[in-house]
């Protein structure tokens, strides 16, 4: 059985890194290096994240892109041929929306790729809530899900999701 | 009187309260990677403004005048009395609002960076009610036909003649005005719907203990 990939993006410190950290079976490859600007931590994923899971012997790559958009060469080389996916944004900081969408249109008008959008720190108020970033970012109100990117049953909901809605559009 | 000079020294910003008294051409050369610019005045207006020798319609004559406003690099000299071309799009922009709106616009793109798409992003025209701000409508213009088939910014930059950021600002305003949304690529259904199906019972048993997540 071929395995499958899912793409999780987002802006710089959305909480990429962690989610797959979070869900990965094996430990997760990752490119950090030291940031080279001020984008709020010392350390970044400038090529990607790696973490498997291995669901019904189907294995599932997890990919996570790096959040600089001069790294943007490397969403479309990850995204291409995934089976689908997730974009994470703080919910706790409105100023990264604009590149949270930016890179959405960015990757949805040129990947043809099944997606949710995952809005994390959940569980650190003040944040904003799903419904909220679904009417910014101009999105349905389910395709977008809260989390908190440290627990596995919080973690997981954008994938389950994700999974739901394409069973719905029947684009599985 | 002679006037001439370099951007280095003197801006199109410092200039204009000067020409708007004028009547003449001024020729602008040396530019960084862009070709020569023939601006020409008569009663306080900007009548007409040649680009590489060729006359410019309102949006490149916008954008080139935006482009001279911010110039670092680039000669100067005004030819006094210099008549007026024949110019098929003529502009008829007075001087005194000309510097503010198109500093504006470059205040606008700085002060926006944040929120401009990304440039390869494609977008497409949802509305056919043309825009009824004047520089908007000069876009949506010549934009018109390239955007109801879907275009990003870097192609319309490319096929209209001006700079990218422009053609994102423009398209960042058009859309803020919901005469445009980007195109979604189109989900290829890969009639496998069996698999998202088993991975769902698998992931729900595994981190769920089997519950049901929707509308968690």
């Amino acid at each position: 059985m071929e395995p499958l990939k899912v793409v999780v993006s987002g802006p710089v410190g959305a909480g990429k890194s962690t989610l797959i950290r979070t869900l990965s079976e094996t430990e997760i490859v990752d490119t950090d290096a030291l940031t080279s600007e001020a984008i709020g931590k010392e350390l970044t994923t400038v090529a990607m994240d790696y973490g498997t899971l291995t669901l019904e012997d189907q294995l599932l790559y997890l990919f996570g892109t790096p959040g600089q958009e001069r790294f943007d060469f490397m969403w479309d080389v990850l995204t291409e041929g995934a089976l689908g996916m997730v974009l994470l944004v703080r919910g706790d900081r409105p100023e990264d929306f604009p590149q949270a969408r930016r890179q959405l249109d960015y990757l949805l008008s040129q990947q043809p790729v099944p997606y949710v959008v995952g809005v994390t720190r959940q569980d650190q108020p003040p944040v904003w809530g799903p419904e909220e970033v679904a009417l910014y970012l101009g999105q349905p109100a389910e395709r977008v899900v809260g989390l908190n990117a440290t627990e596995p049953t919080s973690a997981v909901q954008p994938l389950v999701r994700l999974l739901e809605l394409m069973l719905q559009e029947g684009a599985a | 009187m002679a006037i001439f000079g370099n951007f280095n020294h003197m801006s199109l910003g410092d200039l204009l309260p000067l020409l708007s008294v004028q009547n003449g051409a001024l020729e602008v050369f040396n530019l960084e990677q862009h070709p020569r610019v023939t601006l020409y005045f008569r009663g306080g207006l900007l009548r007409c403004l040649y680009v590489g020798g060729r006359p410019a319609d309102p949006l490149q004559a916008r954008s080139t005048v935006s482009r001279l406003v911010s110039a670092k690099r680039g000669c100067f000299e005004f030819a006094p009395g210099a008549p007026v071309p024949r110019c098929p799009d003529p502009l008829g922009w007075p001087l005194d609002q000309l510097l503010l709106t198109t500093v504006t616009v470059q205040d606008e793109i700085e002060g926006l960076e944040q929120l401009l798409p990304h440039p390869e992003t494609v977008f497409r025209q949802v509305r056919s009610q043309a825009p009824e701000d004047e520089r908007l409508f000069d876009f949506w213009r010549r934009a018109q036909d390239l955007l109801q088939a879907g275009a990003s910014a870097r192609e319309l930059a490319e096929e209209l003649g001006m700079p990218l950021d422009h053609a994102r600002y423009y398209l960042l305003k058009l859309r803020q005005s919901s005469l445009l949304q980007p195109v979604r690529a189109r989900v290829r259904p890969r009639g496998n719907g069996s698999v998202a199906a088993r991975l769902l019972d698998s992931l729900k048993r595994r981190f769920l203990g089997g519950r049901q997540a929707w509308n968690h």
